[in-house]
């Protein structure tokens, strides 16, 4: 089940992605925490963020949308109290970072670089919900380019994902961009932002007015997505993509790795199943062993070889 | 001592449905069976905690059966978990029952109404803080408004079980008498408190029922009745009065004012919009003051509550 990811040898391929399962150890209760492959805190940034005011989320059909405005302790706390519980996980630990500008972002990594419980960071340029910097970084392949590089510059001998936003008109042309920067993974996808009205009071029901939907609303998207960049980016520029969007299921990690997906992370379904990850950690050993795989690297991009 | 207000260990459980009956216009009755860890588990609920309610592989009830105003949204899929707080726990050795009273409000609770002896269900939980009970505390006054009526009456009956010391007195208000649970509607509604209101006189605590329209009890807010009650009994030493109470947020707020006026302690049990109730989804936001600044943080329902401090929170409108 050990895969290979950006140089690190982890234990299988299942993360928890960020903003959906805290900043450590805050799902012990419900599971082993170091049966996950990987973790990615919830963003931080330089300073505390208070976030948006509620409503913050919002049901839809076949998902949610969340505007909750990065809130979080910020670095200075997080390293007080987060960092210590971090450094007692087993599985491979990533920290998103998120700013306003390339210097905020610079000046976390910078921080956390020399940090040895930390595995490395998952670059946020595509955050929907806050007014400067997330997703404005994300879409300008020039800005994806620069602030890939200055903080890849600070990230020391750590791994840097970059978490791509999927609401651009090529994603390979970010995805390239990245890689250009330096980039040594990406994570794709993020959420798309999205609306839903109140027809009663004639009001868009979150505070926020838009926020990002998630869930098994946004799957097969993300699935292409991944294939797409797969393709035309990352298979030949040997760049592994961490896939996400919409995961419930062992199956449905199995389609975003034959797309072309190295790892996968389980964000919304954490919220229904708190231990939802580490099932499907179980449901792929089951689908390796039903179908004799030995490799899980097999399956990466299988989608697109000879059956 | 404060008695302890979370149970230890939280975790995701397996219940079986013993019943399941609508009781009044707006509310239904389950009544859950908890077996081995689970029943241990909630043995330790605390009132005030919740729980979160997995109703996203329930049938739909059919067509015709759903209220008119709720049949748009009926056939909306059900993704997240939703929060409910128990009415009643009982512990027997190795079996725990609770009560979970709810209102049809939209898909979720609609498909909570398809529910059968001997289902199963999936509940996470307990979860956050209930109600603490402070040393010297010799009154309680127990405030609920509408859909605020679970957590208070299972706080109604640990007071009873736990703190027979403890003098409670509790004030019910609703929109209007049918939307009152048919288990809380006494024969002859009195005007003053009384042990009128079936379910708290069996726990030996005088009620009193306040209406907006005024079709039974007092006709007013019911916050008017703990007005009421305290300038009748303004001898009594505040240290000794605690106020609970569990409703719309503008009842709490007006509950939380007239027991800031009295400096008088009060614990108010909030309600978010919540997707995942553990802390993780950052949705369930309370705007709370910071002691001796004017700064302002947002605290989590899930985590830091659902009960809080009055004093602490900055009220809003009605949010969940």
């Amino acid at each position: 089940m050990s895969v290979e990811f950006a140089g690190l040898r982890l234990a299988n391929p299942v993360f928890t992605a960020s903003g959906t399962c805290g900043y450590a150890d805050e799902l012990a209760d419900f599971m082993d925490v170091d049966a996950l492959g990987g973790f990615i805190t919830k963003s931080i940034t330089l300073k505390p963020r208070k976030g948006n005011p509620t409503p913050r989320i919002v049901e839809t059909d076949a998902g949610m949308l969340n505007a909750i405005g990065l809130a979080n302790v910020g670095l200075e706390r997080f390293v007080a109290e987060k960092l210590p519980v971090i450094a007692r996980m087993k599985s491979a630990v990533f920290v998103n970072v998120a700013g306003t500008t390339i210097e905020e972002y610079v000046a976390v990594v910078e921080r956390l670089a020399g940090e040895k419980a930390l595995a490395g960071f998952e670059l946020n340029i595509s955050c929907p919900n806050v007014k400067k910097g997330g997703i404005s970084f994300g879409t300008d392949p020039a800005q994806v380019e620069e602030i890939t590089r200055a903080v890849k510059k600070a990230c020391g001998s750590k791994v840097l994902i970059v978490k791509l936003a999927p609401a651009v008109t090529d994603i390979s042309v970010t995805a390239r961009a990245a890689v250009a920067g330096g980039a040594d993974a990406l994570s794709l996808i993020n959420t798309f932002t999205a609306m839903v009205i109140d027809i009663e009071t004639r009001r868009p029901v979150l505070t926020n007015r838009t926020g990002g939907l998630s869930g098994p609303a946004i799957k097969p998207i993300a699935v292409y997505l991944v294939n797409k960049v797969y393709r035309e980016v990352a298979r030949e520029a040997r760049i592994p993509l961490l896939g996400l969007g919409g995961i419930r299921s062992a199956a449905d990690a199995v389609e975003f790795l034959m797309a072309g997906a190295t790892a996968v992370a389980v964000g919304t379904a954490s919220f229904v199943e708190p231990d939802c990850a580490v099932q499907i950690v179980a449901g792929l050993r089951d689908y390796c062993a039903r179908k004799k795989i030995t490799r899980l690297a097999e399956l990466t991009g299988s989608l697109d070889r000879p059956a | 001592m404060t008695q302890e207000r979370a149970s230890r260990k939280k975790g995701s459980h397996t219940a079986t449905v013993l019943s399941n009956v609508q009781a009044g216009e707006c509310f239904w009755k389950l009544r859950f069976r908890f077996e081995g860890e689970a029943a241990q588990a909630f043995a330790g609920f605390r009132p005030g905690q919740f729980i979160q309610f997995d109703t996203s592989e329930l049938a739909i009830p059919s067509i015709e059966t759903i209220p008119v105003a709720l049949r748009n949204g009926a056939r909306r899929n059900v993704l997240l978990r939703r929060p409910f707080s128990f009415s009643d726990v009982t512990v027997e050795s190795n079996v725990t029952t609770a009560d979970l009273l709810y209102c049809i409000v939209g898909p979720a609770s609609l498909r909570m109404t398809t529910l059968r002896e001997g289902d199963t269900a999936s509940i996470v939980g307990p979860l956050g803080n209930g109600f603490a009970v402070r040393e010297g505390t010799r009154i309680a006054l127990l405030v609920v408004g509408g859909m605020g009526l679970p957590p208070i009456r299972c706080l109604a009956k640990s007071l009873s079980v736990e703190h027979p010391d403890i003098t409670a007195v509790a004030f019910i208000g609703s929109r209007t008498v049918n939307a009152l649970p048919l288990e809380e509607r006494p024969a002859v509604f009195e005007e003053d408190l009384s042990l009128s209101v079936p379910t708290f006189a069996t726990l030996g605590v005088p009620s009193m029922v306040a209406t907006d329209d005024g079709s039974a009890g007092h006709r007013g807010p019911v916050t008017e009745c703990l007005s009421q009650w305290l300038q009748e009994n303004a001898d009594r030493p505040r240290e000794e009065i605690v106020v609970y109470a569990c409703g719309p947020e503008r009842m709490l707020a007006a509950v939380a004012r007239i027991a800031n006026e009295k400096d008088i302690d009060c614990q108010v049990s909030m309600e978010r919009r919540m997707a995942c109730g553990i802390g993780l989804c950052q949705s369930c936001a309370i705007e709370c003051r910071l002691a001796d600044s004017d700064e302002t943080i947002y605290k989590l329902c899930c985590q830091d509550g659902p009960v809080f401090d009055a004093r602490e929170v900055v009220f809003g409108t009605d949010d969940a």
